[in-house]
């Protein structure tokens, strides 16, 4: 195998099981500003949330996770991203955005739910986040004042794309 | 037959009752046989037979000791009966008694010459004990009395190989052969008869027949192992030197299976060359070989890595880059472990060293501003990292090593091999407890992992951790076992038992130590035991190819390293106990254990105790019906803490079951002769002690317990009340005087031996331990000995530290403290030597749990719940 020609990285997904959260939580602490709480790790080992909940693989090690919950409220349903990072070397090589695709499209594709919409808070300092989920169908539905209760700025964007629409894929 | 005693003779009733008997048993109606036994003996009660032949059915039946009673007695009644011998052989051989066994064989066998089932039970006894000689006439007997029976053919050939005559082997084979009618088409016995025959051609030197009949019957279908028919025909042509032809079958067997070694190691020698001693005139040729093999077989690794052997200079700079960088790339966890042979080669290792470290630099030099798919991927730095801190530690550079792994570990988290590795460094370097913790974090890392859950228990087993091991090796034995520890032992983990031995030793705790090591011993006995069942089998499915090359392996299978070093540490302790048997009384379980251990050791027993009233629950559920076997079922442990090994009356003999069957085994290992030594000078058997000094000597002359023992030795023949008697005496001091010369005083020749080897420390720890044996020297002297180690030119490492603190220990120094805090400061990533509170809390902190693992959460602001 010379270096010119080389294979392509191989990026993949696994779900969650309580043997790999050890994983998760490793990941969690050294990608973001904030501790998660024990309820955290139950709700993304719940059956219903398999789909929606990855480690994301690069040539085989473990780099990134996504995390979503699912909301029922007044019989609609909707699809929470509750965190989703990548280790800072893995980055700018569309791993967030595989992650993203995956999910929207196991989301899209769920027979048994019905998901209406996927949705997720961006901290208002971090334009870059709002744009790459803008890149992917987000819109800015509302701006959350005091969302976070410690971090500065305080407030967070609120960004949403529909699931139903298959047009708004494209 | 001569006449039947009138003792044995039954009137005609009591005669067809007791071929009733006969009959029950071998169609295993137990209750019934009893019965009808009873029925004989309520009129002849002192009739031998039939007191055996209740014994038997007693024993099977689960009553042992009632039954064992009736056959003695039924042996004792009627000597001359074939069927009381045989009874009792049966029974011995249920018990793995062997010898004796085959002793009551021979005699069933002195009364009744031609029974069947007794010559070849006989026989396999006589393969058991490798009684070949004797096994040979058995199998003649039985070829004689039953020559349509296959296996009798087959069997006897089998003696003759094994009692080293091949050539008659042959010859049996031949008749066989003859014999043979209409062998069915793609017949696999008949194909390893075959095979096997050509293997006896081979070792009796007859080339040519050995290749024509593979030839024959290769074309004939008759053997169908395609693999051995090339192999062997590959080995026979290179023998024939027909070498373009044998050339041919090679590259054929290397086209079908290129990563076999073997294949090329056939291929070279068959063009003259030794692949594994290239000299210089051979080496252009070797490397043009390897080189096109490479290119034949792209994705072969052998040919590679062969050649990094062979190359010198440029070559193998060229060669080991593109093999260490396809590796990196690709992500080969092993890539290290692989090459790191190559080092005994100082040039080799520079080379890369610096193949590797400027690759290092090219990937850590500031990343082009916008990394793109098409850039280097991350991880191949992350590989690079993890090879470099396995190559410093390697060669020794442990802190260079640790910091390679904070630099990965804050570029990918994630790797469990990461921590793995640092667990080894921090284990390599005197900290078990550090290691212990690294360990667990790469276990949380993935919990199902059964490599990293069994590496926690070991290594929390080296930091003396012996019920947090449990804990976690627990969590994949079986759930119903009375503790993990049992069930591993049942299942023979080798692993468990060693480590966990060892573990106790360290804590002090010898009496389970000791049962640990009995329980490894036992599992190398039920090895030795479990090939009785081939000498039958193998036989009879004519799986004859193997079986010959188990045998030999079976010769030597207590060589195995855990055997080795159990034989060595069980020895050691039980020298220790014959030398100061109030050590039993220290170490007494009791005191070492805490309030929770006591509370899981209670909770343990009574699981136990649970689970044997289920087992007997069970068994008498099924009374109806079973039938025990011949051999004695689990014991039950009426000594869990190994308390009366402590007390055993004979510690040397208990030594020496572990030691003996190694004295012949020739191994090149210097623990074993030291331990030898040790156990054979203090049971007088002074020869067998010098012989093993002379192994000691010849393996490795100059090292430093081979220069206590020498002065141990002569101290002790010289303060001997008398010499020992002729031929001994004379022998002894004969061969005592070339080990060490009688002109130089003891004290004299252990001030030279220090004064030959002043930079090693452990030569300083061995004339200490001289000085102290002599006894004449204040204790003053032995400390300030000791304490020479720590000249700044003195060389040693964190083990032989330890051992001089357990030493210091012994002879009560005063200054214990100071020597533990000069290595403690010497050794300064090593934990061994901190003061027994740092190491309680270090302990402590050798369990990693998730909430550890969160505590670098704990400066977080935001908690999202």
């Amino acid at each position: 195998m010379s270096t010119t020609s080389r294979s392509q990285p191989r990026v993949s997904f696994a779900s969650l099981t309580p043997n790999n959260l050890g994983t998760v939580r490793k990941l969690n602490s050294v990608l973001f500003p904030i501790k998660y709480s024990e309820k955290f790790y139950q709700d993304v080992l719940l059956p219903q949330a398999e789909d929606f909940c990855k480690l994301v693989y690069f040539n085989d090690v473990p780099v990134g996770t996504i995390c979503c919950r699912l909301e029922t409220v007044d019989n609609k349903t909707r699809l929470y991203l509750m965190t989703m990072g990548v280790l800072a070397p893995y980055r700018s090589r569309g791993l967030g955005s595989k992650s993203l695709e995956h999910v929207i499209a196991a989301a899209a594709n769920n027979p048994k739910l019905k998901i209406e919409s996927m949705y997720l808070h961006v901290q208002v300092s971090n334009a870059s986040a709002k744009s790459f989920y803008e890149r992917h169908g987000f819109k800015e539905v509302a701006v959350q004042q005091d969302y976070y209760k410690k971090l500065i700025p305080h407030d967070a964007w609120i960004l949403e794309r529909s699931l139903t629409d298959q047009q708004a894929d494209k | 037959m001569p006449p039947v005693p009138p003792k044995r003779a039954l009137p005609s009733k009591e005669s067809s009752l007791f071929k009733e008997v006969l009959n029950q048993y071998e169609t295993k109606q137990h209750k019934k046989g009893l019965k009808t036994a009873d029925q004989i003996l309520k009129k002849f009660p002192e009739h031998g037979e039939t007191l055996c032949m209740k014994g038997l059915i007693l024993t099977h039946m689960g009553r042992r000791e009632e039954g064992l009673e009736l056959v003695k007695k039924g042996v004792r009644l009627d000597l001359t009966s074939h069927i009381v011998w045989h009874v009792f052989g049966l029974i011995q051989k249920g018990e793995k008694n062997y010898e004796e066994a085959l002793k009551s064989y021979t005699q069933a066998l002195r009364w009744d010459k031609e029974n069947l089932n007794i010559l070849r039970d006989a026989a396999h006894l006589q393969t058991q004990l490798r009684h070949f000689d004797q096994l040979v006439e058995t199998r003649h007997t039985l070829l004689r009395l039953r020559p349509n029976l296959r296996q009798n053919w087959i069997g006897l050939a089998v003696a003759y190989h094994l009692n080293g005559n091949a050539v008659e082997a042959k010859k049996v084979l031949e008749h066989y052969e003859l014999t043979l009618k209409n062998v069915p088409d793609y017949d696999v016995e008949h194909s390893e008869v075959l095979l096997y025959h050509v293997r006896l051609l081979e070792e009796v030197e007859e080339f040519d027949e050995a290749l024509s009949m593979l030839d024959v019957n290769a074309k004939s279908r008759a053997i169908i192992d395609r693999t051995a028919i090339m192999e062997c025909r590959a080995r026979i042509l290179s023998k024939l030197k027909n070498t373009d032809e044998a050339e041919h079958s090679w590259q054929a067997l290397i086209q079908q299976n290129p990563d076999n070694y073997d294949y090329y190691q056939g291929y070279f020698s068959n063009r003259g060359l030794d692949l594994y001693n290239i000299t210089d005139d051979t080496h252009v040729k070797a490397m043009q070989i390897l080189s096109d093999f490479s290119t034949q077989l792209p994705k072969a690794a052998a040919p590679r890595r062969l050649a990094l052997e062979i190359a010198k200079g440029d070559e193998f700079k060229e060669l080991i880059e593109s093999y260490l960088l396809s590796g990196i790339e690709r992500g080969i966890p092993s890539l290290f472990t692989d090459i790191k042979l190559l080092y005994k080669d100082a040039f080799k290792q520079e080379t890369i060293q610096s193949v590797i470290e400027s690759h290092r630099e090219k990937l850590s030099s500031p990343a082009p501003p916008a990394p793109s798919s098409e850039s280097e991927p991350p991880t191949t730095y992350l590989w690079t990292l993890y090879f470099l801190a396995q190559h410093y530690s390697f060669i020794g550079q442990h802190d260079k090593s640790l910091s390679l792994l904070e630099t990965a570990l804050s570029h990918t988290p994630t790797l469990p091999e990461l921590f793995m590795f640092k667990a080894r460094v921090l284990k390599r370097v005197g900290d078990p407890y550090g290691a212990a913790r690294a360990m667990d974090e790469a276990r949380l890392l993935d919990l199902q992992d059964r490599f990293l859950n069994t590496k926690t228990g070991k290594y929390r087993l080296r930091a003396g951790l012996e019920e947090e091991a449990q804990d976690v090796l627990g969590l994949f034995t079986k759930k119903d076992a009375p503790s993990p520890g049992a069930d591993l032992e049942d299942m023979q983990s080798i692993l468990f038992l060693t480590e966990d031995a060892a573990c106790h030793r360290r804590n002090g705790n010898l009496g389970l130590a000791l049962k640990r090591y009995h329980g490894l011993q036992k599992v190398f006995n039920e090895i030795e035991d479990d090939q009785y069942d081939f000498h039958g089998y193998s036989l009879r499915r004519f799986t004859i190819n193997v079986y010959l090359s188990m045998i030999p392996w079976a010769d030597r299978v207590r060589s195995h390293t855990a055997y080795v070093q159990a034989a060595i540490a069980a020895s050691q302790i039980y020298v220790s106990l014959h030398d100061d048997p109030t050590l039993a009384n220290k170490s007494s379980t009791a005191n070492h254990l805490t309030g929770a251990e006591k509370k899981a050791k209670k909770k343990a027993q009574k699981a136990a105790a649970q689970k044997v009233r289920e087992e007997a629950k069970k068994a008498l559920a099924q009374t109806n019906s079973d039938d025990k076997g011949l051999e004695p079922g689990p014991q039950k442990d009426d000594d869990p803490d190994g308390a009366s090994l402590l007390k055993a009356t004979d510690p040397l003999n208990k030594a020496w079951t572990f030691l003996g069957p190694l004295a012949n085994l020739d191994l090149k290992n210097v623990d074993v002769w030291l331990a030898i030594y040790d156990v054979s000078v203090r049971q007088k058997k002074f020869l067998q002690a010098v012989r093993a000094l002379n192994h000691v000597k010849s393996l490795d002359p100059e090292n430093p317990e081979l220069h206590v023992r020498l002065v141990h030795l002569r101290h002790t023949v010289s303060s001997l009340p008398q010499p020992p008697p002729e031929p001994i005496g004379p022998v002894l001091s004969e061969s005592l005087d070339k080990l060490l010369s009688p002109e130089v005083s003891l004290e004299t020749y252990n001030s030279q031996y220090l004064q030959q080897h002043p930079t090693s420390g452990h030569a300083i720890f061995a004339s200490a331990k001289v000085l102290r044996l002599l006894g004449a020297t204040p204790a003053e002297e032995i400390d300030n000995t000791v304490f020479t180690m720590f000249n700044p030119d003195v060389q040693f490492g964190v083990d032989t530290g330890l051992d001089v603190v357990n030493f210091l220990k012994s002879i009560r120094s005063s200054r214990v403290e100071e020597f533990r805090a000069a290595a403690d400061k010497k050794f300064e990533l090593s934990t061994i030597f901190k003061s027994s509170t740092d190491i309680a809390s270090l302990r402590h902190e050798a369990i990693a749990t998730v909430e550890d693992a969160e505590k670098a959460d704990g400066d977080k602001v935001e908690v999202i719940s």
